[in-house]
């Protein structure tokens, strides 16, 4: 095995960011300075490993880099896993951060009033339309997914839709634009992602940083 | 320019090979299909499209959904496009060299074309290469095998060629053992292909512990086998477990050079695989280059692999260019023939009043013959 090899490591900006940075740097990986000045632009910085760069991408691009192997670690919570379902990821260890969940949620009239069982077709506003057609399809029923990439609390008093898939983690947003949460799609937390075939062709390498971020998190 | 772009442009997952890339290819295939041949593999030719019911018959069911298919206007029947090449040899080793006597060896090169591309192969149409060796259920069997196809890649000048073993079977037989049955099972195999430890933690009930074990021991051969023999696993998946440890044996006997890793919940493409499988990668190249393993083929036990000419020829370092030599109108044919004979790509001219110089940089070549032999070209 050549030591010139770069790894890369994607991480999420953003909330998950602040608590994945510790588990970083306690497996042992230090980005440089740069890294935590909020002025920098760079993309892709060194670490104190000279073949380990870090990059910070938005959450749902950190699964789309490690499923191509540009980059060969990452974090990715498993609502942006599930809606992708790469074959070429593995997600072998819960890193535990970043918790709160994806669902379902309407507006607290219609909720009093409405029947499931009748569905036959939802119109629903959501980051997540993948999972979201899979989850109603189990269930017998069509779901039309407008995809929006933030505010979906807004969709249905403006008429877009009547029910919006989201990440929910106190729920406050929801109550402040009269919506209530009615059902659950998955609990969500972070994974240690890796790609596929950097796992099989460097085995010892990727089996070794998957166990410093177990021990970092304390399994 | 817009009609001639439009006629430029091909359905999704469809290309045109241009040179030097096409005639890499087929020299690639040709090297390939002479080292199975010097392996005593016989080459077949079956016909690109066949009857569907015989195409998706057998080991050829798990390819129905990459399936193009048409109907036959003479026979009134549907056709299949063949999405892979083993399910006709397979029906060729079944049928017409049924009589043969065993082992039959096969080898086969050919395009194949599929509904739909994957992540890392948009690719609809490609070529695969591979060999077939029917009516043995020996553990050499799948160790010549395994050892063919790596040996042709590093032969070939693949870096860092590694196979990956995995066992399709291992985890139905636990399954089984622990009547996993249902939804329950489809999810747990879900995260069992993504090593979701902790989903499998949470739906595996009394087989957590077991199947988390077969999640941790993936990794270098040696280790992985060794973590596997320490658990208790069922006398099915046990007499699997006992061929994976003489296979890793014999292949790192026969080329110490390959990098053998074993990855017990394997699961990609071996949908038809009824017994030790492997995937080939190369160091730095996220597709997976071939694939092979045991099968039951027409009632009889079967093992063979097929390499994947696409991805074969993006880890491989590119042909080197060509001599080209440009021979001027009215050199006498012996002379390019003589040229030809040391190796030499000869360009004729065919214009005698053309500059030579000109036409010798406009045809690419880099050398030219002139009147006191041959002369290097500045191409520009």
């Amino acid at each position: 095995m050549s030591p010139q090899d770069k790894l890369v490591i994607a991480l999420p900006k953003g909330r998950i960011l602040d608590e994945a940075m510790p588990l970083v740097r306690a497996a042992g990986i230090l980005p440089e300075p740069a890294f935590d000045d909020p002025k920098s632009r760079l993309l892709r910085f060194a670490t104190n490993h000279p073949h380990i760069d870090i990059i910070r991408v938005r959450s749902f691009d950190v699964a789309t880099f490690v499923a191509f192997g540009a980059a060969h670690l990452g974090v990715a919570g498993n609502d942006v896993l599930m809606e992708f379902d790469y074959p070429e990821i593995y997600a072998p260890l819960d890193l535990g951060i970043g918790a709160c969940r994806l669902s379902v949620a309407e507006p607290d009239d219609l909720a009093a009033s409405d029947d499931p069982r009748r569905w036959s077709h939802v119109r629903i506003a959501t980051k997540y339309p993948e999972v979201t057609r899979r989850h109603f399809a189990a269930r017998g029923v069509q779901a039309e997914c407008v995809k929006l990439n933030g505010a979906m609390e807004l969709a249905p008093s403006l008429g877009l839709c009547t029910r919006i898939v989201d990440l929910v983690s106190s729920g406050a947003t929801l109550k402040a634009n009269g919506l209530k949460e009615v059902e659950v799609l998955a609990e969500v937390t972070s994974r240690l992602i890796v790609n596929r075939a950097a796992l099989k062709t460097r085995p010892d390498e990727m089996t070794g940083w998957i166990e410093a971020f177990r021990k970092a998190c304390g399994g | 320019m817009t009609e001639s772009a439009n006629r430029a442009l091909l359905p999704a997952g469809l290309r045109d090979m241009l040179p030097p890339d096409a005639e890499f290819e087929a020299s690639v295939v040709h090297s390939l299909m002479s080292l199975f041949a010097r392996h005593g593999y016989d080459r077949v030719k079956p016909p690109l499209i066949e009857f569907e019911e015989s195409l998706l018959d057998g080991a050829g069911g798990g390819t129905s959904s990459q399936t193009f298919r048409v109907m036959d206007p003479m026979s009134q029947k549907m056709m299949g496009l063949r999405a892979d090449m083993t399910p006709q040899v397979d029906r060729i080793a079944a049928t017409r060299l049924g009589a043969q006597p065993r082992p039959l060896r096969l080898s086969y090169a050919g395009q194949v074309l599929r509904v739909k591309g994957s992540q890392l192969r948009p690719e609809r149409q490609f070529g695969q290469a591979g060999i077939e060796l029917i009516g043995s259920d020996a553990a050499t069997a799948d160790a010549e095998v395994l050892v063919m196809t790596a040996e042709a890649l590093i032969d070939q000048g693949v870096p860092g060629v590694s196979a990956d073993l995995a066992l399709p079977t291992l985890v139905p037989a636990v399954f089984a053992a622990y009547s996993i049955v249902g939804e329950t099972a489809e999810r747990l195999r879900a995260a069992l292909d993504h090593k979701d430890s902790a989903m499998v933690a949470a739906l595996g009930g009394a087989a957590a512990p077991l199947l988390q074990a077969l999640i941790a021991a993936a990794g270098p051969a040696g280790r992985a086998l060794a973590e596997l023999r320490a658990l208790d696993l069922p006398p099915a998946a046990a007499a699997e477990r006992e061929r994976l440890g003489r296979v890793v044996e014999l292949a790192a006997a026969d080329l110490p050079s390959l990098t053998l890793t074993v990855d017990p919940v394997e699961n990609r493409g071996f949908e038809y695989h009824t017994g030790l499988s492997f995937t080939l990668f190369a160091r730095n190249i996220g597709a997976e280059l071939g694939r092979g393993g045991r099968y039951q083929g027409g009632g009889e036990p079967a093992t063979g692999a097929t390499l994947f000419m696409d991805s074969v020829l993006a880890a491989l370092p590119g042909p080197k260019p060509a001599k080209r030599l440009f021979v001027p109108a009215g050199t006498p044919r012996a002379w390019a023939q003589a040229f030809r004979a040391q190796g030499w790509v000869t360009v004729s001219g065919l214009d005698p009043a053309a500059d030579p110089l000109v036409e010798a940089r406009r045809q690419g070549c880099r050398h030219r013959l002139g009147s006191d032999g041959i002369v290097d070209v500045e191409l520009g």
